[in-house]
């Protein structure tokens, strides 16, 4: 087994399980609470639940991360909001908007959208990889996190740097030999799609659906936040 | 004719001595000789020796000189002759020179004046004359599928003329991506079950010079150092020189500055695609595949694909047929789920989902009734 053959292997076959695993888990989680049933709600309409979900929606995406120190969350802990911050926007970027993964959702979706110029994405990714760092250190030395830190938080936190610091190392090409980077890549990639559903990871689907309940239960009540 | 030495059989050509040491120090490029191999090995005084890169074209001088030529024969299977082709036109005169006048080519199909029984007769002479001495060079795939009756050539399968010519051969030399990889005949569903020469011949050294055709220069390189050094040069682990396939051509190549800056020609005929801006989002595969297309380039150096506005495809190595599409960004995946697969996928999930709903609901039920019961 040489690093073309694994490569081959996580371009090929495993990512398209991996994938398959990934949104067969997915819809699986969101399916099974959906179903834990919901309670009557029988408080009559006083404002309008569409209203109540886009300032839901505005306020987490829009305002909060502009003006952090309102949030008892920054004063408490400005690392993790800062880093924390800082690490979502970067795999953000560079998940959706990076040159290489454009072409990734093109062959996936049949359509694609436009990628920003590689330095801007270079810099928002080793920021993501600086802050996964910063994260890192921070649940080591904070006394609550410490508390709260347990295998799976340190698997989630593994799984997720090492796509992204083999991803990095081969867009710099830190050694010469980018098919075995871009292998690993791949690999980890693949565990990541398999690991995400079954981990906390899936929050990246679970934070719209409990922003989006939240904000029509405030929104019906006029009590927007 | 090979019993004369090369630096004989040149002076019979009428080829100067000033003339001769331009085609070493060719020859030293064109094998990527940096530095001369140890002093004493050239029998040259260490004061010569110290010239800088004077040395190695010394050594060849040296070798040429005292060296008889080294017999080559030539054989075709499931190929297209672009190899071939690709040799004869190589624009690099003085290099083609000296290697078709350091080396005689036995038999050549595409070649030879000869042809049907008197070729074939040519061929068994050479064999059995220069038996343990010759360099068989193969250009194509060998079809193995059903005994190999898919290339025959004089009634014979190709299996068994490889088998039979690799016997007696010093070194193998397996030109293009078809007699190294497999190349097109191997692409997917590969009805003849093609396979190359180095997953055959197992008990020779066999050198795979990929590409499609092969870069002249690779081949005639690797001649040369055959010739120079008898053995072989330093391989990868595909069996390819590393002279000529260490670096991969994104390494080298021209644009590289451009995908360091992240400006992509989007399609071939845009604004980026004038200004010779990176191919890699028309599909590229220059950053994994290993070749010096982006150095000694092709006619004389005047250009290569990618220098010309067309993505690399790869050509050099394993499976470059099946190596997703070639005008497909590298990065997007091999095998992308089907919409069906991606359908099953939701069916499988939202079915689980339920399932797991509805024992929840049981289970609920249960401790409900328990809960009446005891209270």
């Amino acid at each position: 087994m040489n690093w073309e053959s694994t490569l081959e292997f996580a371009r090929g076959p495993f990512f398209q399980v991996a994938l398959l695993v990934f949104i067969a888990g997915m819809t699986y989680r969101l399916v099974a609470v959906l179903a834990l049933g919901w309670k009557a709600d029988k408080v009559k309409s006083k404002g309008s639940k569409v209203n109540g979900i886009a300032m839901s929606f505005a306020k987490g995406i829009l305002i909060w991360p502009f003006i952090p120190w309102v949030k008892n969350t920054f004063t408490r802990n400005p690392i993790t909001y800062l880093a924390g911050g800082l690490f979502h926007l970067g795999l953000f970027v560079v998940i959706f908007l990076g040159a290489a993964h454009v072409l990734v959702w093109k062959s996936l979706l049949g359509f694609a959208w436009f990628s920003l110029p590689q330095p801007i994405v270079d810099w928002l990714a080793a920021g993501a990889i600086v802050a996964m760092i910063a994260l890192f250190i921070n649940r080591l030395v904070n006394p609550v996190l410490k508390l709260l830190t347990g295998p799976a938080e340190w698997l989630n936190w593994l799984v997720v740097f090492l796509p992204m610091v083999s991803g990095y190392a081969m867009t710099h090409h830190v050694i010469p030999e980018y098919d075995t980077l871009f292998a690993i890549h791949m690999l980890t990639v693949d565990v990541l799609l398999i690991w995400i559903p079954l981990s906390r990871i899936s929050h990246f689907m679970f934070y719209f659906f409990s922003k989006a309940i939240h904000g029509s239960d405030f929104g019906k009540r006029a009590v927007t936040p | 004719m090979p019993e004369e030495t090369i630096g004989q059989h040149l002076k019979k050509q009428g080829i100067s001595r000033r003339d001769f040491v331009k085609m070493c120090g060719v020859l030293v490029g064109a094998m990527g000789m940096k530095f001369a191999p140890p002093l004493e090995e050239s029998g040259l005084p260490a004061q010569l020796n110290n010239v800088r890169d004077s040395a190695s074209a010394n050594l060849i001088a040296n070798a040429l000189e005292t060296k008889q030529r080294v017999p080559v024969i030539w054989l075709e299977f499931s190929d297209c002759a672009g190899c071939s082709e690709a040799i004869t036109r190589s624009q690099s005169p003085t290099l083609v020179d000296l290697v078709l006048n350091t080396i005689t080519i036995e038999y050549h199909e595409t070649l030879s004046a000869a042809a049907g029984f008197q070729a074939e007769k040519a061929k068994e002479d050479a064999m059995k004359k220069y038996a343990g001495k010759y360099i068989l060079v193969v250009e194509g795939s060998i079809p193995v599928a059903n005994d190999g009756v898919y290339c025959t050539i004089g009634g014979r399968t190709a299996l068994d003329l490889l088998k039979e010519t690799a016997k007696g051969a010093a070194a193998i030399i397996s030109t293009g991506n078809c007699a190294s990889f497999g190349g097109l005949p191997r692409a997917n569903p590969n009805p003849t079950d093609a396979k190359g020469v180095w997953e055959l011949i197992t008990d020779k050294p066999v050198v795979n010079i990929p590409g499609c055709p092969a870069i002249p220069e690779a081949t005639t390189g690797t001649i040369a150092h055959f010739v120079v050094f008898g053995g072989l040069p330093e391989l990868d682990n595909l069996h390819r020189p590393k002279t000529f396939y260490a670096q991969t051509i994104h390494d080298r190549c021209l644009r590289r500055p451009f995908y360091e800056a992240g400006k992509f020609a989007e399609s071939f005929d845009d604004e980026g695609a004038k200004k010779g801006y990176c191919l890699y989002k028309l599909g590229c595969k220059g950053p994994t595949t290993y070749s010096s297309c982006a150095t000694i380039k092709w006619d004389q150096g005047l250009s290569f694909p990618i220098q010309s506005g067309h993505p690399c495809l790869g050509c050099t190595e394993p499976n470059f047929w099946d190596g997703g599409g070639f005008y497909q960004g590298q990065s997007a995946p091999l095998a992308p789920p089907t919409v069906t697969m991606a359908g099953a996928a939701v069916a499988a999930g939202a079915v689980l989902g339920v399932g797991a709903a509805l024992a929840n609901q049981v289970q609920k039920k249960g401790a409900h009734a328990e809960e009446k019961k005891e209270g």
